[in-house]
């Protein structure tokens, strides 16, 4: 790599020591590493009294995994960034430490338990992860395939639909069945392929999106042939809304491209009317809806009586609320809550628990995490000299930030509740695996595009 | 093995809760650079008089020319229509680096003290992310991204993004440039 030039007198300067991210990266590690490990012996001292190895050796073997691709980052992406692997890999063990904690409160052994299932699926992701990597050596081969990355969407989204291989879970259709025992959600890796798809698209007709059009009340609002894009999106956020009936990956959908096109403008018309399709959309789907009308009762009135009763109503939510409130400040101590008192406290609501034993100071870190991990992808974004890649970056990064806050916003009651998925902390293979490769293409987003300086001027 | 007490539990719950924080603390830490940017100097004008005269450089000739980077992707957008004021080069005509060349793209091109820059000018006036060049429309925009310092453009300061025309002199922090064809 010729890409620090040097000037053709005096000594060769070089901006990067090749591995100098890399070994920064394996400093960051090792504490995390330390978290990992502690959060389990915590969970076993506080639930069960005692330290149990067989899970810890199931922790280690993560750590392992995770330093392999720290390795191989190493080798094929030695100027990556250092940061995103390590709060990947906290959040992801928090997680598994979390879910242990639950499967110890249900009785849960062996194969039954839901951490042993997310190590296993931690490991696929990670694998994929490093796959990512081996594979996809430099990003604008993506940008080639961008009409290709789009139909991959649209047919991951439609999947569950086809008959015989879709399967309803708690009333959303999003979810498929492999063989009968492999469950999976092809709408999480559809996120990436439509983030892709975006970024193409965008960065190929931005002029015409950008530039043109009449000027009112001293805004300048796009032409009427140009809306197409936007209502082909909205009206897909609706079909899965609609027809999955699920809330939050329309949601996300709909999200992921107004960012995108915002970014990729920088006109604030677009976020004006499409923020005005999705009220619309949102009050289209409450009238007609029966499940929408369910959640956004159980967000108004919670705590009435009938509501909370109903099937489908605000238990959860209530319940959820209870066990922040007795988190408190600094939490009830890892294994000492009860946080397994509402449903779909491993997966769903896996941030409830956490705010139960870890309290509000815990919370927080792991939301200044969340922060850290989202500054990386618009840093590939900000810093970035190839359009494609950036938008690709912010896209990515927006939508990990998007999921939590509808997530975070439907636990506490700011949003209605929407059943998506918190990014690696909630139990469940499909969201790891889609997380994880938006690592991957972090990682080599910020490979390529970082570090190129291609002048440099010293005093 | 014996149950651990509460008092242990509780030291234990808050030693790990240091411990998330110490984390979340050393990354910010090993990014600080890049979250809050590094301190920029005021320029003194006796500052800028001392690097003006240095602008006479002859260009081309014996200056060293810069190599494109052959890591880096090329856009595969065609670059029949790069620019209908068809700068191709980006030259500095005073500073350190007096002569040096710099070939223009169709991707953007970002100036500052920060290590992803495409050119990184590291002097005490310059800002982590200082100006950007940009292609809009075929011509070269320069903007200013809120520098302590300011990007000049033929001796009045940037507050829009404005087209640079050729060999108008564009001054970032203590160092100068112009585009060329």
């Amino acid at each position: 790599m010729n890409d620090v030039t040097a000037p053709p007198t005096g000594k060769v300067k070089r901006i990067r020591v090749p591995q100098r991210l890399r070994n920064l990266e394996l400093g960051i590690l090792i504490p995390a590493f330390v978290i990992i490990l502690s959060a389990i012996v915590l969970v076993q001292l506080g639930a069960l009294g005692h330290v149990d190895t067989q899970l810890i050796v199931l922790g280690a073997g993560l750590i392992v995994l995770v330093l392999g691709l720290h390795i191989t980052l190493r080798f094929v992406a030695r100027d990556a960034d250092p940061f995103i692997v390590p709060i990947a890999t906290v959040l992801n063990g928090i997680g598994i430490a979390m879910i242990y904690r639950i499967d110890i409160a249900e009785g849960n052994e062996g194969w039954d338990s839901i951490a042993v299932k997310q190590i296993a699926w931690t490991a696929i992701a990670i694998a994929a992860a490093i796959t990512t990597l081996l594979v996809l050596r430099n990003h604008r081969i993506l940008f080639r395939y961008t009409y290709l990355f789009g139909l991959a969407a649209l047919v991951l989204l439609l999947l569950p639909l086809v008959p015989g291989l879709g399967n309803e879970v708690n009333g959303a259709r999003v979810w498929i069945s492999l063989g009968g025992f492999l469950n999976f959600q092809p709408g999480e890796l559809a996120k990436i392929a439509l983030a892709i798809f975006f970024a193409g698209y965008l960065v190929r007709n931005r002029d015409a999106l950008s530039m043109t059009g009449p000027k009112f009340l001293g805004i300048q609002w796009p032409r009427m042939r140009d809306f197409g894009p936007l209502l082909i999106v909205w009206a897909v956020a609706m079909g899965v809304i609609v027809f999955q009936r699920d809330l939050g990956t329309g949601l996300l959908y709909f999200g992921l491209f107004l960012c995108m096109l915002y970014v990729a403008t920088g006109r604030f018309s677009w976020i004006a009317i499409g923020l005005s399709l999705f009220v619309a959309g949102a009050i289209i789907a409450v009238q007609t809806l029966e499940y929408v009308r369910g959640r956004v009762d159980a967000w108004l009135n919670p705590f009435d009586q009938s509501v909370y009763d109903a099937t489908g109503g605000s238990y959860q939510l209530v319940q959820g609320l209870f066990g922040l409130a007795k988190g408190s400040m600094l939490g009830t101590g890892l294994g000492q809550g009860r946080p397994y008192i509402t449903p779909l406290a491993e997966s769903d609501y896996i941030i409830a628990s956490l705010g139960e034993e870890l309290g509000l100071a815990g919370l927080f870190a792991i939301f200044a995490l969340y922060l850290l991990f989202v500054e990386r992808g618009f840093r590939i974004g900000f810093a970035g000299q190839d359009d494609f890649g950036k938008l690709l970056g912010v896209g990515l990064a927006f939508v990990v930030a998007l999921q939590v806050f509808v997530v975070v916003g439907g636990v506490t009651r700011v949003v209605p509740l929407t059943g998506l998925t918190m990014p690696f902390l909630a139990a469940g293979g499909s969201s790891l695996l889609a997380n994880w490769i938006i690592v991957a293409l972090l990682l080599r987003l910020s490979d390529t595009i970082r570090n190129h300086p291609r002048l440099v001027i010293e005093s | 093995m014996t149950d651990p007490s509460a008092l242990t539990l509780l030291a234990l719950q808050l030693g790990f809760l240091i411990l998330m924080w110490g984390f979340v603390f050393a990354i910010v830490y090993a990014l600080r650079s890049d979250l809050f940017g590094q301190r920029v100097r005021k320029l003194q004008p006796a500052a800028t008089a001392g690097a003006e005269p240095r602008a006479a450089t002859p260009p081309g000739g014996t200056a060293p020319v810069v190599p494109a980077a052959s890591g880096y992707p090329s856009s595969p957008v065609d670059r029949s229509d790069a620019g209908n004021d068809n700068a191709s080069k980006l030259v500095i005509t005073s500073g350190p680096r007096a002569g040096a060349e710099f070939p223009l793209g169709r991707d953007e091109i970002t100036i500052g003290r920060s290590g992803d820059s495409a050119i990184i000018i590291r002097d005490d006036y310059t800002s982590t992310h200082h100006a950007r060049l940009m292609l809009w429309n075929g011509r070269w925009m320069i903007q200013d991204l809120d520098s302590t310092n300011g990007t000049f453009l033929d001796g009045s300061r940037v507050t829009v993004p404005v087209p640079v025309p050729l060999g108008a002199t564009v001054k970032v922090g203590a160092t100068t440039f112009e585009l060329r064809r």
